[in-house]
């Protein structure tokens, strides 16, 4: 009896243990990568650019997206109208 | 005449291959031939490689279909995320000029952030080609030469988006890149 509570004990400790490992916040590794940065944006020199280019029309998309997702509550811009343009991408 | 001509020519022609044969087999199993990534190749051998490498991709690139909105901003969005994930390590980003890779792999690879020809093959201002050479090369990687085949769970979509992106990323700056590869909400889901 003793032997059976003492291998019961000791296979929940592991499996609680081994469960422990992974009870991370799903987001952090997105938080680990690096940031937009769309004060980089702001820097340069606009009077010298053709804002009609698609390099800056994906950046003011880009930045426009961060800023309606910033806007938005947190349980509103998991997988918001923004992210329904380009979500799909399945694997 | 003229027949026993032929034969005794022949004779000889074979004999000559069977000994070219077996001395490349002996040249082969001998390990003479120096296989580490520093040590390059004789000028040659190089030669024969490159230009074995560049007329194969270009038989089996020169069909393919460019789809007509690569300067899209939605494919550079995703294009540039995922180059910042997969790629920029290898080839390069405005802001990075070596990494490991780019000292250690032997070809070294291409500068993509760079508006120079790839490992000196000029495309003579071909663009169409080269692009379909890209989407090529990405799709199906390059056998011993470090570049993966990324075809695998990677769909045609995704691999134009790469594309898409290689043909604006030699003019961008390092902020520039900052910004269209740093992934955001409209792109998450399709991180590695």
């Amino acid at each position: 009896m003793k032997t059976k509570t003492l291998t019961f004990i000791t296979a929940f400790s592991t499996l609680a243990f081994t469960l422990l490992a992974h009870a991370h916040d799903p987001k952090k590794p997105m938080q680990d990568t690096e940031r937009l940065d769309c004060t980089l944006m702001e820097k340069m020199d606009h009077s010298k650019m053709d804002m009609e280019t698609p390099v800056r029309q994906a950046m003011i998309q880009q930045c426009m997206n961060t800023m309606n997702n910033d806007k938005k509550p947190e349980s509103e811009s998991e997988g918001g109208s923004n992210g329904d343009e380009l979500a799909g991408h399945k694997h | 005449m003229t027949a026993n001509k032929f034969l005794y020519y022949g004779k000889y022609l074979l004999i000559t291959a069977g000994i070219t044969m077996i001395g490349g087999v002996a040249f082969i199993f001998s390990g003479l031939y120096p296989m580490g990534a520093d040590v390059p190749h004789n000028s040659l051998t190089y030669w024969g490689l490159e230009t074995l490498r560049e007329r194969s991709i270009a038989r089996v690139a020169s069909d393919i279909e460019v789809p007509k909105d690569l300067d899209t901003s939605y494919r550079l969005l995703r294009g540039g995320a995922d180059y910042n994930d997969m790629c920029a390590d290898c080839h390069l980003t405005p802001s990075k000029k070596k990494s490991d890779f780019t000292l250690g792999l032997y070809p070294s690879p291409p500068n993509l952030s760079r508006n120079e020809n790839e490992n000196g093959h000029d495309h003579h201002g071909d663009k169409l080609y080269t692009q379909q050479r890209q989407f090529w090369i990405i799709k199906h990687g390059i056998k011993a030469s470090g570049m993966p085949a990324w075809a695998p769970g990677h769909d045609d979509e995704r691999i134009w988006d790469m594309v898409a992106f290689l043909k604006r990323l030699p003019e961008l700056s390092p902020e520039e890149y900052q910004i269209l590869t740093t992934r955001s909400d409209s792109t998450k889901g399709h991180e590695h």
